[in-house]
């Protein structure tokens, strides 16, 4: 029995190992010299490791740094803001009987669905009303409608899971509605603003759509849509984009090790229980 | 990313949760008004931000709204004009079926690969849990990182789709995945389908864990192979969720944007030049803001109606 777990585990390794290729073909691309690139047979392991491909992009041209400035300076407030908004929301969704609350959680599941491209069209059209494409402002708030929606809709249940018998005893306790939320609820919820706060940053870093069509000028642009400029501008010289998608990737892969428990674990909630 | 997975967290949740547990006693009127504070200020944010855009949309759509026309605020009326003239529109009606073929391709793909990673981690062995989450990155990697890695692994050139397939003799020389207008649509499926298929194994796991062991054990007993039990038990109860995958995929997939336009354009010529594609070249490349408005109505229209379907058949059962 233990003997076939072990085997279990191993084809499910080279399972995982192999679905994940494309990703590891990203990063062993980015660290070989620009002829070993074009080895055939493609070395698997790049030896030696070059970094030339970084320094070009990274250190060669100021359009990488400004991208991940515009993109921190985009996601860092869209994260604040939303969880600001989405945390009081989803607590007023879970514990009272609300008469709109059926029709606010429809509202949030509709628009979380829409499509981006949907929303850029009309919201560039609005913001040039108020001299707002172009702006931080502009990307902010729409990172926010993407990403405010889904927040609460993750948040919710861990509201709803809440005992109301602690938050009653905190009142007896002499706490405000205010302060037992704060004290009792918010703690016992953790989980869930983690995952909420998490993806909430992973959306707003991997966002393209408003980038490519509310940022006009180059050095608004989030590092995605630098990306894209350099997919026009490098071609194929694949030693270079590979580096640049790795840089993008990064924040992301590193809040994946570092978070995965809350990210998958929130994301199956109610659903997957081992 | 695409964020997709509180649906299915929400609707089990509705499920099991009911509304607001231990509070019999009316509150007055004031206090219930206090309590919408809490949510009024995300509330008008989402409207603001996507009802008051969509309602802006519609009107836009109904304007001549050349960019030109739409900065010197000389917009002209034209009624259902714009609709019109799309809807004659050969590229619209192109438009519409790549994306079908997109779309339901895609779903098909992530279907097929998300259930049997899902049947695959249903068993029990050591390092499952990390393998699992481990499975998920191609799922959270932003979208224009996975699209330019595949960009890169199709390459005609160099790419290691090519080397692999050539080597094992597969191909007899290289094929140009993303330059042929054969393959250019097969390409962005695989690469759409990769991305997806960690999260239909999610879903597809959870519905799996709620098929009752006892009834596999009482096969078992019944003397039925794995395959029977596979097509008798697992497949039938499995379509619940099943559903929830194709429809979530379907809207996901259908509003693909930003995989598509970094790995081909749309190209060559319009073989993956799918509706949101033909919105953004209307609205932000020839600037006929109107006319993309008219597209992007076209855009929303068909997932709305397949939604409205799918939850009125789910409530007659």
């Amino acid at each position: 029995m233990v003997k076939k777990q072990r085997i279990t585990t191993a084809v499910a390794t080279l399972l995982t190992i192999a679905y994940l290729l494309p990703v590891y073909w990203m990063v062993a691309t980015s660290l070989k010299s620009k002829s070993d690139i074009f080895n055939s047979p493609p070395d698997l392991v790049p030896s030696p490791l070059s970094f030339d491909a970084y320094a070009e992009t990274v250190f060669g041209d100021g359009a990488v740094w400004q991208g991940i400035l515009s993109s921190t300076i985009i996601s860092v407030p869209t994260l604040i803001l939303t969880m600001l908004l989405a945390i009081p929301a989803a607590y007023g969704l879970a514990r009272f009987s609300l008469k709109l609350t059926g029709a606010i959680m429809l509202l949030m599941l509709g628009a979380q669905m829409l499509p981006s491209i949907s929303l850029a069209l009309p919201l560039f059209a609005i913001f040039s009303e108020y001299n707002l494409v172009d702006t931080y402002a502009s990307l902010i708030i729409a990172n926010i409608a993407l990403a405010l929606p889904f927040a609460i809709v993750i948040l919710r249940p861990y509201m709803l899971n809440v005992p109301q018998e602690l938050l009653d005893a905190a009142r007896i306790d002499g706490c405000t509605t205010f302060g037992s939320f704060v004290r009792i609820a918010l703690p016992l919820m953790r989980p869930g603003l983690i995952m909420a706060a998490t993806l909430t940053f992973v959306s707003a870093w991997g966002e393209f759509v408003f980038g490519l069509t509310l940022a006009t000028s180059d050095d608004m642009q989030p590092i995605t849509v630098v990306l894209n400029r350099f997919v026009a501008q490098f071609g194929t010289q694949w030693g270079n984009l590979m580096a640049v998608s790795t840089i993008v990737a990064i924040p992301i892969i590193l809040i994946f090790i570092f978070l995965q428990k809350y990210v998958v674990a929130g994301l199956s909630e109610g659903g997957v229980k081992d | 990313m695409t964020t997709a997975p509180p649906l299915a967290t929400e609707l089990r949740a509705s499920d099991t949760v009911r509304a607001t547990p231990g509070r019999k006693r009316r509150k007055k009127s004031p206090r219930r008004l206090l309590n919408y504070l809490y949510v009024a200020p995300a509330v008008l944010f989402v409207a603001a931000t996507t009802l008051y855009p969509l309602y802006y949309n519609v009107s836009l759509s109904l304007y001549d709204a050349s960019l030109k026309n739409f900065l010197q605020g000389t917009l002209e009326f034209v009624g259902l004009a714009n609709y019109q003239e799309q809807l004659a529109n050969p590229a619209v009606w192109n438009g519409l079926g790549v994306s079908l073929i997109y779309t339901i391709s895609t779903i098909v793909l992530m279907f097929v690969l998300g259930l049997s990673l899902a049947v695959f981690f249903n068993r029990s062995f050591p390092g499952k849990h990390l393998l699992r989450a481990v499975l998920f990155l191609p799922y959270i990697l932003p979208t224009v990182v996975s699209a330019n890695i595949w960009r890169w692994i199709l390459d005609g050139s160099y790419g290691l789709v090519n080397y692999v397939l050539m080597s094992v003799g597969i191909l007899s020389e290289p094929v140009f995945w993303l330059g042929r207008t054969e393959t250019a649509l097969l390409s962005v499926i695989l690469a759409t389908a990769w991305t997806m298929a960690p999260f239909a194994m999610l879903l597809l796991l959870a519905g799996l864990q709620d098929i009752p062991k006892g009834l596999y054990e009482a096969a078992t007993l019944d003397g039925s192979s794995k395959w029977q039990e596979f097509r008798h038990i697992t497949l039938p109860l499995l379509r619940p969720v099943a559903l929830v995958v194709g429809l979530l995929g379907f809207i996901y997939t259908f509003r693909t944007f930003d995989t598509i336009f970094i790995m081909t354009r749309g190209g060559p010529g319009d073989a993956t030049t799918v509706l949101p594609v033909l919105a953004y070249n209307e609205g932000f490349v020839n600037f006929e803001l109107g006319q993309g408005a008219a597209i992007n109505t076209l855009l929303l229209v068909i997932p709305t109606v397949l939604a409205l379907i799918y939850f009125r058949a789910t409530k007659k059962e």
